[in-house]
């Protein structure tokens, strides 16, 4: 065996424990599903957002402790950011907020980092956005967007 | 000198008589007590299966019910990854998911795809091996804590749709 229960650090073992954010949002402004179940991972990602910030992020995982945990953690970071500061948050920074995960795992940082890049290339879809969101006329479009269709 | 070439190829290989001698008393060992000790193992491999399958709902045995190694049992969780489960059970028992996957692969087991388990299903399975220290209070801790797990982790899982809103 190349990997040991022993690897995992406290704070993946919490969040394997402990899931933050399950669930999946009903009628999400973003959703997201990454992996592929024959390869032993799938994990779906949703958001609420509002206001250009992830006002609620939700998670459901097929996949084993360190790929619950990543997703977990996942949420944790994406709740309450703007959406253009999720370009910054990658498969390291999950793998850091997690203390670490043993090599063999790193692979389940990768897969929370893709369900952000896809959540936000389905938010923009949605909201007929091109290309990431950083311009500030694009934050007003999301703004708008979420006062007018979203009924806040 | 013909073989492994160790030591600075002053052996051709190392021969751990000791543990000759000790495999060779197991051996003795095994065969003296495997006419009470095969039912045994039947008998409580058979406990396990039916506290599983009474307890849990979407399982499987992978193989047949009977005609197997006594005390090996390959029992697919639909919904739950193997590692996942074999986590939460990491106080309660030594398991494998018989699945490659620790070994850095994504496959399934590679027997269980032979015997027509489909991918995702295989890397749902856990393999459960009793032998000669397991009793039937073990079986007991061992199905009332997969039981536990396996509802905890189809909470988080994808594939089980929530009863609820989120």
């Amino acid at each position: 065996m190349s990997w040991n229960v022993v690897d995992y650090g406290a704070i993946v073992l919490d969040h394997y424990e402990n899931p933050r954010n399950v669930g999946e949002i009903e009628e999400a402004d973003a959703v997201a599903t990454v992996g592929n179940p024959a390869c032993g991972d799938l994990m779906k990602l949703s958001l609420r957002v509002r206001e250009g910030a992830v006002a609620e992020a939700r998670f459901k995982t097929f996949g084993c402790g360190a790929a619950i945990a990543a997703s977990s953690m996942t949420t944790v970071l994406i709740q309450g950011r703007k959406l253009q500061d999720l370009e910054k948050i990658t498969n390291l920074s999950v793998a850091e907020a997690l203390g670490g995960l043993p090599p063999s795992k790193v692979h389940c940082s990768v897969l929370a980092e893709e369900a952000i890049r896809e959540a936000l290339a389905d938010y923009r879809r949605r909201a007929g956005l091109r290309g990431p969101v950083e311009s500030s006329g694009a934050h007003a479009a999301i703004g708008a967007r979420d006062k007018g269709e979203m009924g806040v | 000198m013909t073989g492994g070439g160790q030591e600075k190829k002053r052996r051709s290989g190392t021969l751990n008589v000791p543990a000759i001698v000790g495999f060779g008393k197991a051996a003795e060992i095994a065969k003296r007590d495997m006419p009470f000790e095969s039912p045994r193992l039947e008998t409580l491999g058979g406990c396990l299966w039916k506290r599983i399958s009474r307890e849990i709902e979407d399982v499987t045995l992978n193989g047949p019910a009977g005609n197997r190694l006594p005390g090996n049992l390959n029992v697919t969780f639909s919904h739950v990854e193997g590692e996942a489960l074999l986590m939460a059970l990491r106080e309660t028992a030594a398991l494998s998911t018989g699945s490659a996957c620790a070994s850095g692969t994504v496959r399934g087991s590679y027997v269980l795809r032979a015997l027509g388990v489909p991918e995702e299903e295989a890397h749902s399975s856990l393999r459960f091996g009793l032998g000669r220290g397991n009793t039937e209070e073990h079986v007991d801790r061992v199905a009332g804590h997969l039981a536990r797990a396996v509802r905890r982790l189809r909470e988080i899982s994808p594939f089980v749709q929530e009863a609820r809103p989120a």
